[in-house]
């Protein structure tokens, strides 16, 4: 092992280094389940960009993403998954393992 | 950034104060909705419940229609507030929140039912179901 791979960026998560998807999954880390619409709103990004990026964090299993109607109107709700949350919070501690100095 | 992007200390620091501050605005956007449903359910039954176990007549059928009707219509507002909102939707902190508050309320039923009259026990129950959800209610604010 070289010095270069002891780095702890090598341990950042591939799939939430993107800011947007960064950004998502930092929205439901407290509140677990929020609508498509309140990500939307919180991310402060379009429709389409946060569609292509939930889908890539469903694929990847971070994201459960739910499909129900309220009236005629369709409702998507995103809900960080067990696996999703693992994930951010190994994320998150190599980023204060960095922030600290530590490497 | 991938492998090849040296992410500096200032700038993981950076992007651990964005999360932060992501978090904890989704979570103040939505909450508080919640927060006041749990609080005001949980006056309006305690009241509610207390008015039942020491009244009888006319009087306690003015509790039960009142606590009904503020139940009601408490229900009717949060369920208007959060139309259109997922949040908490399969939260397990949510579905403890709503058990606890159950769990105190069957207790203060149950001291109407065959316990009716009695002092002591309406205020112990009706006490424990206001406890209970500003308790519930005070974690989710400071969460």
């Amino acid at each position: 092992m070289t010095a270069i791979e002891q780095h702890p960026r090598h341990r950042l998560d591939e799939l939430l280094q993107n800011p947007v998807r960064f950004s998502i999954v930092a929205a439901l880390d407290r509140a677990s389940t929020l609508s498509f619409k309140e990500v939307r709103d919180v991310v402060e990004i379009t429709d389409s960009a946060l569609s292509k990026q939930v889908s890539l964090l469903e694929g990847a299993g971070y994201l459960a993403v739910g499909k129900s109607f309220a009236g005629k109107m369709p409702r998507t709700s995103l809900t960080l998954t067990r696996e999703g949350r693992a994930a951010w919070k190994a994320h998150l501690a190599t980023l204060r393992e960095i922030a600290q100095g530590l490497s | 950034m991938s492998d090849t992007t040296p992410v500096a200390p200032a700038e993981a620091q950076a992007l651990l104060d964005r999360a932060e501050h992501l978090s904890r605005s989704a979570h103040n956007a939505t909450r508080w909705p919640y927060i006041t449903f749990i609080l005001a359910l949980g006056v309006a039954t305690s009241m509610g419940t207390l008015a039942m176990g020491l009244t009888t007549g006319n009087a306690f059928g003015l509790a039960y229609f009142g606590t009904l009707t503020a139940t009601f219509a408490l229900i009717m507002f949060f369920m208007i507030t959060i139309r259109g909102r997922s949040a908490f939707a399969r939260g397990r902190r949510w579905t403890a929140y709503i058990a606890s508050w159950f769990v105190t309320y069957a207790a203060a039923i149950s001291v109407v039912i065959w316990a009716h009259g009695s002092v002591l026990a309406s205020g112990i129950t009706s006490a424990l179901i206001l406890v209970v959800t500003m308790a519930c209610a005070a974690r989710e604010a400071r969460s």
